[in-house]
């Protein structure tokens, strides 16, 4: 019961911050509309990309287009979903730096939720749009067949697949705790990660599929969901590892910053 | 038990050791040299429910450290905090529920939605009663006048404006407690007494304990029944304004006006007097700085009608100002032991 109503305070928190924020780039960005089109430029880049590779190979290891362009879009849906929802998490190293974190930890609100909430990306509209639109064509031209359970783990994957990438981005800005300077070079290249999840993970050598399955599991943003949609196996659990690996994710993240918050050291004044 | 219970409360900063210029950058990135910097070297306060305590001490001496462990925001290095029986730092979010801060040199508003917007989010993430808050939000605008700028947004709020908002913000969910950090640093006169009103108002109302830094004597004369005086991380003075006034007030300047002075014999008299030194000394004005527990006022007045026609005089006491900025600099330290013997011995001369 009172995990019940936590959730349901925590989701009535995030609302009324994340509304607050809304309110406030309504009121002073105006450019948004330039960003979620660029935005939605940039990733077409990256299919017309893949589509002339494709024109001149049938398959990559196995898969067909359609099925790299559910990858992408995996990754261009969860990109969204995170900068649109979950911006703040790029904006922690700039609150530990400046010792903003401070008013945050005065609140009787968990200070994660307040990270998460501290900004918004416009962009992310365009990402969420152009993934969507993708992800319904790659379905759709692959001839799968479908049940009501694989619908229902189809939107389970999707949610596991953007809680597991924003777990990722903040375990990765956690690291603002400890280095400290004011760029977040390292939360971009842990970022930058993502790419290599846009294509099936056999492509690559045994080091980097250690490195996106195990330690920066992306695979199970992009590659996991492809596998069991796309019936790549016969075992009917594959479904349930993205789930699995998001509790991870997020229970790493959550540890990573409670230890961070220990080196916390404020700013003088 | 006190309300607030300070034992041996220490904090220590990891800080790097850089060389100057690009070399010294690119040194560090392969040999990282650390010293540990105090900013508080085990500090013991007791504070009751309902005090207001100035918490003073020089730039960098821990004030804001203190605070900011208190408030749960960092963790100490070594002892323990208890407010109202809660570990600020263990049980960070149950005791944010019941303190208010406000960090004058940052502000806790949204920066850009109107200020009645973040007073209407506040009152969700405290879950403030409606009655409670309707009631506390009609009394603090009238109380600090922010009637004129409730529609604007903190990016747009003057200095002043911002301050009250930002107190405003900090009080709304009825804390016990209360941290001010400068809340009055930069302010005009005005704005700066309609907050020590507001602060008063809300400490006799509810018995709200109050705890400030400030650099502001007016803020301590004002508001504070107690001074705690903290330097390099350890608290040098703990008691009442008034007795660090008497303790330590110890010098007093007497201007005479007089109608025409005799200044040789005058000078002569000033010779035989201990600890007495002339500010000022011509036919018409005299000053003179003594040390009360060396010689009374009188003594020296008596000398002076001695030697010339007294019209007018009076006598100045250090600011309380002075005597802090004495005790920041060394001159006069608050050593418990140490006051006890001067001021015995004040008295001995004052008998005398």
């Amino acid at each position: 019961m009172s995990i019940v109503r936590s959730a349901r305070r925590t989701f009535f928190l995030y609302r009324r911050l994340f509304g607050t924020q809304l309110k406030a780039i309504l009121e002073y960005q105006t450019d948004f509309f330039i960003m979620i089109v660029s935005a939605v430029l940039t990733q077409m880049l990256g299919i017309v990309f893949l589509w002339v590779v494709y024109n001149r190979i049938p398959d990559i290891n196995g898969w067909t287009f359609w099925e790299v362009v559910f990858m992408y879009a995996m990754i261009y849906l969860t990109e969204g979903f995170g900068s649109l929802f979950f911006e703040g998490t790029w904006r922690l190293g700039g609150l530990v730096n400046r010792g903003e974190l401070d008013v945050m930890l005065l609140r009787p609100v968990s200070p994660i939720l307040q990270v998460l909430t501290n900004g918004i990306g416009m962009n992310g509209i365009g990402n969420i749009i152009i993934g969507f639109i993708m992800i319904g064509q790659a379905l759709t031209k692959v001839d799968l067949h479908w049940s009501f359970g694989k619908i229902v783990i189809a939107i389970l994957l999707i949610i596991t697949a953007v809680a597991i990438r924003v777990s990722i981005n903040l375990a990765a800005n956690t690291s603002a705790f400890w280095i400290k300077n004011a760029g977040n070079a390292f939360p971009i290249m842990i970022h930058n990660l993502g790419e290599f999840a846009k294509y099936p993970i056999t492509i690559f050598s045994m080091g980097i599929q250690l490195l996106v399955a195990v330690l920066v599991p992306f695979a199970f943003v992009s590659f996991f969901p492809a596998y069991y949609l796309f019936d790549k196996t016969t075992s009917p659990w594959i479904w349930m590892a993205p789930p699995v690996a998001a509790i991870y994710c997020a229970a790493v993240a959550y540890v990573l910053f409670r230890i961070g918050m220990r080196k916390y050291e404020s700013a003088g004044n | 038990m006190s309300f607030i219970e300070i034992r041996q409360l220490t904090k220590q900063f990891r800080q790097a050791v850089k060389e100057p210029g690009l070399a010294g950058a690119v040194k560090h990135l392969f040999t990282q040299k650390y010293v540990d910097k105090t900013a508080v070297a085990g500090i013991d306060l007791d504070i009751e429910e309902g005090e207001t305590v100035a918490y003073v001490g020089p730039n960098g001496a821990g004030k804001s450290t203190t605070i900011k462990m208190l408030t749960g925001i960092l963790i100490p290095s070594a002892g323990t905090i208890s407010v109202g029986g809660i570990d600020p730092y263990r049980n960070r979010m149950e005791n944010a529920r019941t303190i208010g801060a406000v960090f004058g040199q940052r502000t806790q508003l949204w920066w850009d939605i109107p200020i009645s917007e973040t007073f209407s989010l506040l009152k969700d993430i405290y879950e403030i009663p409606d009655a409670q808050y309707k009631r506390n939000l009609d009394q603090f605008i009238e109380l600090l006048g922010m009637e004129d700028f409730l529609h604007l947004t903190a990016r747009k709020l003057s200095l002043g404006q911002r301050m009250r908002a930002d107190l405003a913000a900090a009080l709304l969910h009825n804390p016990r407690t209360v941290y001010l950090d400068e809340p009055t640093i930069g302010l005009d006169i005005a704005v700066k007494q309609r907050i020590r009103e507001f602060i008063r108002a809300s400490n006799k109302e509810h018995g709200t304990t109050v705890m400030l830094t400030t650099h502001d004597l007016g803020d301590i004369e004002d508001l504070c029944n107690r001074l705690v005086i903290i330097d390099q991380g350890s608290l040098i003075y703990d008691g009442t304004l008034a007795a660090v006034k008497d303790r330590f007030a110890r010098e007093r300047v007497i201007h005479f006006q007089l109608q025409s002075a005799d200044l040789p014999a005058l000078r002569e008299a000033l010779d035989h007097m201990p600890k007495v030194t002339a500010e000022k000394l011509d036919r018409q004005h005299v000053s003179l700085r003594f040390d009360r527990f060396h010689i009374t006022a009188s003594e020296v007045a008596s000398a002076v009608m001695r030697c010339g026609e007294v019209v007018d005089f009076r006598i100045d006491e250090p600011g309380i100002e002075h005597v802090i900025k004495q005790v920041y600099e060394g001159h006069i330290t608050l050593d418990e032991q140490h006051a006890d013997k001067e001021t015995a011995a004040g008295t001995e001369a004052s008998r005398r």
